[in-house]
């Protein structure tokens, strides 16, 4: 009995996440038509509900009713399922992310570990989809996406161990609290070279401009969901939105000190900006980071696919070595106020 | 310890259900009327040339095999980075010597210009 | 309870998962019932309280070694007919090496020097005893950088070694493709492309 009622209690933080979490899926679809049209002195979608609010909706409904064609000579099966495979280490890895002080699903011991892992599934749902479609262009986009995301996923696992030799937990919520205190305590000033490789990374993986060759819409026609239409392409598109907002609230949590405020522990500013809420200076720097998102597909030209590849493993990984041998060097002689 | 992977248990499923709940809907709320031009692989309005296998490109090899190995190294740097502090100058040096030896094979694959043309 | 339901269905699904790996028509679905095969068995490691390698399991082998599984399997058209023709010629040497892994599998788990006593007992020792508040991550990286540095340092070398005979088997260099050399691209300066001349005005007539 006390079984069934601790799994009623997961179920509803769970849902209690997940709600709000999809509402902002689909509303950032919104917030980059809006914020992408002003980049360009237009106004994005106005029409539908008073400023266009109910768009997504209205996106949401027309998606739906679309037929979902079975190419001929597609991988039934697989065709299916990649959507899927996209989507679930997508959601699955907000299970250990902390929205604020203790607020967390699943409190583990590996939680930097265990995201890091979700993120390395998310390369299957791009594979099976290219292959399963039967089509040359998937096939070639795909290939060529998979490569990408697994090359830049070195550069963000070295990334992320800067973090963990900084905070000296896998436990998310510790490395939260180990930067406890005023806007210069967090990690992205010690760590400001990992923090950035984090954040090109981070762009790269989820596969938006500039390094979005691989879905190029005017080079290879969408890439490896080209034969994806209605409600299996919609997958995807959530899919790429939520692995973005993930990304965010990584950056936030592992470089900008998660839920707390810039001016915690300062003695008069501190107490006051302390009222507001945790998750709300959360979801604060989580914005902040999806507008940048959204301000890099409206301002940068496309990377080459070659040049992609050559970022990724001889300037990012250098790049981070050299800063980890720093970083512990730093760390054992206890220079500075954050080690 | 383990019960703490409950709740991630949990989402997994969830999240599974619900990305195949999703694509089911839109098959079953979706028209289905099947036609051989709608179903033919996207060709930019052409027929399709030949097989769509591909030659076999070794790139993609090399650079699964490259991934392989790095994250290998990454799986080995977690625990380390963590007791850092525990096992001092000794595990520093060893880590060093670890990561050294992976930075020979980096330098290695660098300088025969395998990280080149992809 | 709810432990003892998760660990079958998980070993069920693993079983079957490495059942359909072998008998599987096609190749690329024979590998990604593979990966299936090490997500249940990484969350069985889990349920041994094995923490890190459970999910290091996850992260190493479905996330990099499959997608080198798949990638190959992808490109290449492999037709698995021929390859399946000889099965029946095969069988009783198959069976043979088969049943001897089985022996060996029974001898050693059977030993008792294997009992579950002896292993936890003698592992949490050097561990640093049950108990303690260290993670289990952290539990690994204490024994693995001073206790077993020397087979850490041997996985370093055999790592490196993978690396050059990646490269040395599979690098060809295509003759006649023109590369282009991104670093001197980028350390181009106005002066070497640009030239600015001085022209006077001129009469049109």
């Amino acid at each position: 009995m006390a079984e069934i009622l601790e799994l009623v209690w997961i179920l509803a933080k769970i849902v209690v996440l997940l709600v709000p979490l999809l509402i902002a899926v689909a509303y950032m679809t919104y917030a980059e038509r809006k914020v992408i049209g002003w980049i360009q002195l237009r106004r994005g979608p106005n029409r539908v509900g008073a400023y266009g609010l109910l768009q997504p909706f209205a996106d949401a409904l027309k998606l739906m009713l679309k037929e979902i064609v079975l190419p001929l000579n597609a991988n039934r099966g697989l065709f299916v399922i990649a959507p899927m495979l996209s989507i679930m280490p997508a959601l699955a890895a907000w299970a250990v992310l902390p929205v604020g002080q203790g607020l967390v699903i699943a409190d583990v011991n590996a939680g930097l570990l265990y995201v890091l892992a979700m993120a390395s599934l998310g390369v299957y749902g791009v594979i099976v989809a290219g292959w399963a479609s039967n089509s040359k262009y998937a096939l070639l986009g795909a290939l060529r996406a998979g490569a990408q995301v697994v090359s830049y996923e070195i550069a963000m696992g070295f990334a992320l161990v800067g973090v963990l030799m900084a905070s000296g937990s896998l436990n998310i919520s510790e490395i939260v609290e180990a930067q406890a205190g005023p806007i210069w305590n967090w990690f992205w000033l010690p760590l400001l070279p990992l923090f950035i490789v984090y954040w090109i990374s981070g762009v790269a993986e989820t596969n938006r401009l500039p390094f979005d060759v691989a879905e190029g819409e005017s080079e290879i026609v969408a890439g490896f969901h080209v034969e994806y239409s209605g409600m299996a392409f919609a997958v995807f598109f959530l899919a790429e939105y939520a692995n973005m907002i993930l990304i965010s609230g990584l950056a936030a949590i592992m470089f900008l000190g998660g839920w707390y405020s810039p001016f915690h522990g300062l003695p008069v500013l501190g107490p006051i900006f302390d009222l507001v809420p945790g998750m709300i200076w959360f979801c604060l720097k989580v914005a902040f980071f999806l507008f940048c998102y959204i301000w890099f597909r409206g301002t940068f030209p496309r990377y080459r696919y070659d040049q992609i590849m050559r970022l990724g493993w001889k300037v990012l990984i250098p790049v981070t070595v050299v800063w980890l041998v720093v970083e512990s060097v730093f760390i054992l002689t206890g220079f500075g106020p954050w080690f | 310890m383990v019960e703490s992977y409950l709740p991630i248990l949990v989402f997994i499923v969830l999240a599974v259900g619900l990305g195949v709940l999703l694509p089911v809907l839109g098959f079953i709320l979706g028209p289905r009327r099947p036609d051989d031009e709608k179903l033919s692989p996207y060709e930019c309005g052409f027929e399709a040339f030949e097989d769509s296998r591909m030659k076999f490109d070794v790139r993609y090899y090399l650079v699964a095999i490259l991934f392989i190995i790095f994250d290998l190294e990454i799986a080995f740097l977690f625990p380390w980075a963590i007791v850092l502090d525990k096992v001092g100058l000794f595990g520093f040096g060893a880590m060093a010597l670890f990561v050294g030896i992976l930075l020979v094979g980096f330098l290695y694959e660098w300088k025969k210009g395998a990280l080149e043309w992809e | 309870m709810i432990e003892l339901i998760i660990f079958y269905v998980f070993a069920a699904v693993l079983i079957f998962a490495a059942t359909m790996v072998i008998t599987a028509r096609n190749p690329v679905h024979s590998a990604l019932f593979l990966v299936l095969a090490f997500f249940n068995s990484g969350v069985l490691w889990l349920l041994a309280q094995a923490e890190f390698l459970g999910i290091a399991v996850v992260l190493v082998y479905v996330g990099a070694v499959m997608v080198l599984f798949l990638f190959v399997v992808m490109m290449l058209d492999i037709n698995v007919a021929p390859l399946r023709e000889g099965f029946a010629r095969y069988l009783p040497v198959g069976v043979l090496v088969g049943a001897a892994m089985l022996l060996e599998m029974l001898l050693v788990l059977g030993s008792g020097e294997l009992s579950a006593v002896g292993l936890a007992g003698g592992a949490s020792e050097a561990l640093g005893g049950v108990g303690t508040a260290q993670s289990n991550t952290a539990l690994i990286g204490n024994v693995l950088y001073t206790i077993y540095v020397y087979p850490f340092e041997v996985a370093a070398v055999v790592l490196m070694l993978a690396i050059i005979a990646a490269i040395m088997l599979t690098l060809r260099r295509r003759s006649g493709t023109k590369h282009q050399d991104i670093a001197k691209q980028v350390h181009t300066r106005k002066a070497e492309r640009l030239r600015v001349v001085r022209m006077n005005p001129e009469k049109r007539d």
